[in-house]
């Protein structure tokens, strides 16, 4: 181990996220490989461990002969200081080396917040933070992850953006980075070949101009990039790459537990939701393999959990059978299996009692508003009856905690609509007094709030984000409407929330701010102990950029947006058609039932989606 | 009852006591062994540890209890608990457990003291002195008292004390006492650090427990 390292870790907290060794970590003799990956996740190891999609690409780009990829993650605040004042540049937790001598640097970014963390990596690196102030070959800067569809705050930091899913289009990037290599192109020869390879989004090749009101003129591709990037699918995921044997870390993460990841997309179509478009089309692994696959990952990992993981897992056409297989191996090995994602209208009642002899743990529902009206406007086809109906299910099978998620600020939300959010939990209240066999431990209802973040590439992409005023008003208003001591009530502060719609809407003038916001010092920024609003107003302002042009604005259906040039497989004339629907409060029947010409099963040869 | 004895070195040195429990309870299943699990109302794989290891120390005498289901040869456990534990943890032997835990009476550490531009001229001998003192007490965290700290007087937990100079470096073999109360070597530099020159205090301090011993000096496993 490195001395520097060595020297520092006695004086950090949790230093076992610092460095590698776990079991099934993938060490290479450097001699034997040609090319160098540091897969970076923008946050700290506990959550970046928890990602799956980290797992898989590092399974995939490991199992390349010739090319050693690492894990690297952000370092706490204590870990920062000491690499900083002891001049230890950011390294692969497998080989301790600095990754600024890496090939190729992919980034991992789900969540806007992250996004000065990929600033202060990239500067812990000892890089330049800005793609033109980068040259030589070599490293190259991919991103990655839900974020990605619409990249342009990070567009001048970042060389690639990868679209969709990445297991593919990584063996492709790295295959078109040895050729650069070994025929010694340039930095720009490279990344013009590489905006060649569908999915691979490169930002400096295209200008973009503005009208004197702020919005786009043009998106213009320059050196023959394509004028629309669409999105990577993985073609057959019956048979793709699954981590069965991975990285079981020595020290505690957020999902510390073996994850099966029953089917991409979403039949669902809820109009706020960005992965639920952004994932289409649905295609889902047979219950042989995912019961074949989760017995080995829990053998070979020595999890004794294990959970389903997918957007709404419960919409799994064969949700029975393969629970019943998994229950089959686990109630004998000791394994206990767990159903995240439940939808409270196919909540099943034989499902539970199986799951109920395992741990009881409290049950979460995200009904989103609280009035069908709304619920319809956001085509969120959960209805009262099926939420209560579910309740019922639940308090008469022993459960004695229930979390409902809301979101306030919805489209067209009313008063009424925020005090149905109390109805609701009163009346969940009154069923649990109907329906619970033993009431005297009580129940709990938890509700709680958050500010709606208009997305792109969602049918509400071009809505306005209510005010952090008028969101405290109608929190306060919930408040005082929410009665009952088994009811309690929390609410998310919307200072998060109004950045997320900033960034996540935003353009590539917005990558002053970022930078000038990392330089003030933020980092960490969805951790509430780093995070300062007041930095992000000042950083505004200095770079004389109003914030409610991104987050505030209603735009118009005609306005080029800054994302266009990007496709998730969804259709602009699709979601303009959804909106339509909202504010006409017409519902969209989910995907199964009928097909509702998204586009997205484009993207599949054959046109397939497995809704 | 059965034991395994083992060491962690590496990597391994930062794994905290109780995720290190964890490790090895997925590990025995990893390794496909079977072993007692606790009762009541979330059974989990059974192990203890006897003295944590303090986060960041090696060693090379830890000792892990647990209970080996089924006919299973002891023999076979340690290279089959290898093959399935992270960087940094080997085991050396796997035994039936037959001596009790308070046994253990005394711990060797080899505490290494670094200096980056060599080690201060001297040293050695107000080291020395320093073990010589009739008493010497020290501020200790506590959770039971009330401030927060309790006061321990070090030198009658030290039951010998060698030191001696290397390069840059001097070496402490230190043999304190085990339980009851025992002694952490860090709060022996501790005491070092606060009662001699600031010149003297170390730049980096290394810390291997390298052996557990009985009342009688004799090795405990």
């Amino acid at each position: 181990m490195n001395r520097t390292l060595e020297r520092i870790l006695p004086r950090v907290q949790k230093p076992a996220r610092y460095t590698g060794g776990e079991y099934n970590a993938v060490v290479k003799e450097r001699e034997q490989v040609d090319v160098r990956y540091a897969l970076c996740f923008p946050d700290t190891y506990e959550i970046g461990m928890s990602n799956l999609g980290v797992r898989i690409l590092y399974g995939v780009m490991n199992e390349m002969d010739g090319v050693w990829c690492e894990r690297v993650f952000a370092p706490w605040s204590d870990m920062e200081e000491e690499m900083r004042r002891e001049g230890l540049p950011l390294y692969g937790l497998e080989s301790g080396d600095a990754i600024a001598d890496f090939d190729l640097i992919g980034f991992s970014i789900g969540y806007e917040m992250a996004y000065t963390n990929l600033l202060n990596m990239l500067d812990l690196a000892e890089l330049p933070l800005r793609s033109s102030e980068r040259c030589g070959l070599s490293p190259i800067v991919v991103a990655g992850g839900t974020c990605v569809y619409n990249p342009e705050p990070l567009a001048p930091f970042v060389d690639i953006f990868s679209l969709g899913e990445g297991e593919e289009v990584c063996t492709e990037l790295i295959a078109l980075y040895r050729t650069a290599r070994d025929e010694d192109w340039s930095r720009a020869d490279f990344l013009a070949a590489a905006a060649q390879v569908p999915g691979l989004y490169v930002p400096s090749l295209y200008d973009i101009t503005y009208h004197e009101d702020g919005t786009i003129a043009a998106i213009a591709p320059r050196d023959g990039a394509p004028a629309q990037v669409v999105k990577r699918i993985v073609q057959d995921f019956e048979h793709a790459y699954f981590p069965v044997k991975t990285i079981v870390p020595s020290t505690e993460i957020i999902h510390d537990r073996v994850m099966l990841e029953v089917f991409r997309g979403c039949m669902r179509g809820c109009r706020f939701c960005q992965a639920g478009y952004a994932y289409r089309p649905v295609r889902a692994r047979s219950p042989e393999r995912l019961i074949a696959d989760g017995i080995a990952a829990c053998t070979q990992s020595g999890y004794q959990e294990m959970t389903l993981s997918s957007l709404s897992t419960s919409d799994y056409r064969q949700l029975e059978a393969l629970c019943d297989g998994l229950l089959d191996w686990c109630e004998g090995s000791g394994v206990a299996l767990s159903l995240p994602s439940l939808r409270a209208d196919n909540f099943s009642m034989g499902l539970m009692q199986r799951l109920q002899s395992m741990r009881k743990s409290g049950l979460t529902f995200a009904p989103e508003a609280g009035t069908q009206r709304l619920r319809d406007v956001i085509n969120k086809n959960v209805t009262e009856e099926d939420l209560l109906q579910s309740c019922r299910t639940a308090f008469s099978g022993g459960w004695n905690a229930v979390k409902l998620y809301f979101m306030l600020g919805l489209p067209t939300e009313t008063d009424a609509d925020v005090l149905g959010i109390a109805d609701l939990a009163e009346k969940v209240y009154r069923v649990w007094r109907e329906a619970a066999p033993d009431k005297r431990r009580g129940v709990r209802i938890t509700v709680s709030t958050s500010c709606f973040v208009p997305k792109p590439h969602t049918a509400f992409q071009w809505e306005g984000q209510v005010s952090m005023e008028e969101y405290k008003r109608r929190v306060q208003l919930l408040r005082d409407h929410m009665k009952g001591r088994s009811i309690s009530y929390s609410w998310h502060d919307p200072e998060t929330s109004y950045l997320e719609a900033v960034l996540a809407r935003g353009d590539r003038r917005l990558a002053d701010v970022l930078e000038s916001v990392w330089r003030d010092g933020g980092r960490m920024d969805a951790w509430s102990e780093f995070f300062s609003f007041t930095r992000w107003q000042n950083a505004f302002a200095a770079c004389g950029i109003d914030p409610d042009f991104y987050a505030a604005r209603v735009r118009d259906t005609e306005e080029v947006l800054p994302w266009q040039t990007l496709s998730t497989g969804v259709t602009a004339a699709f979601f303009k058609r959804e909106r339509a629907r909202a504010y006409a409060v017409q519902v969209t029947p989910d995907c199964r039932t009928q097909c509702t010409a998204c586009g997205a099963n484009r993207l599949s040869v054959g046109g397939k989606c497995d809704a | 009852m059965h034991r395994l004895a083992f060491s962690k070195t590496e990597t391994a040195r930062y794994i905290s006591h109780l995720d290190l429990m964890r490790t090895f309870q997925r590990a025995f299943q990893r390794a496909g062994l079977r072993i007692k699990h606790t009762e009541g109302f979330h059974p989990h794989p059974f192990v203890s540890i006897p003295l944590p290891l303090p986060v960041g120390f090696s060693s090379t005498c830890e000792v892990l209890e647990f209970a080996l289901l089924g006919d299973c040869n002891m023999a076979d456990v340690p290279a089959r608990m290898n093959a399935a534990l992270p960087a940094g943890i080997k085991v050396t032997a796997c035994y039936d457990a037959e001596r009790p835990v308070k046994q253990i009476s005394y711990v060797n550490y080899i505490v290494t003291l670094e200096y980056n531009s060599g080690s201060p001229f001297g040293i050695v001998g107000q080291i020395e002195s320093f073990f010589q003192r009739e008493s010497v007490v020290v501020q200790k965290r506590s959770k039971k008292a009330k401030s927060g700290f309790t006061e321990v007087d070090v030198i009658p937990l030290i039951e010998r004390a060698t030191v001696e100079e290397r390069r840059d470096t001097i070496v402490l073999d230190l043999m304190l006492h085990a339980q009851n109360p025992g002694l952490n070597p860090q709060l022996v530099v501790g005491a070092i650090r606060a009662e001699l020159p600031a010149a003297v205090a170390p730049d980096y301090v290394c810390y291997h427990r390298r052996a557990l011993f009985d009342g009688q000096m004799e090795l405990w496993r």
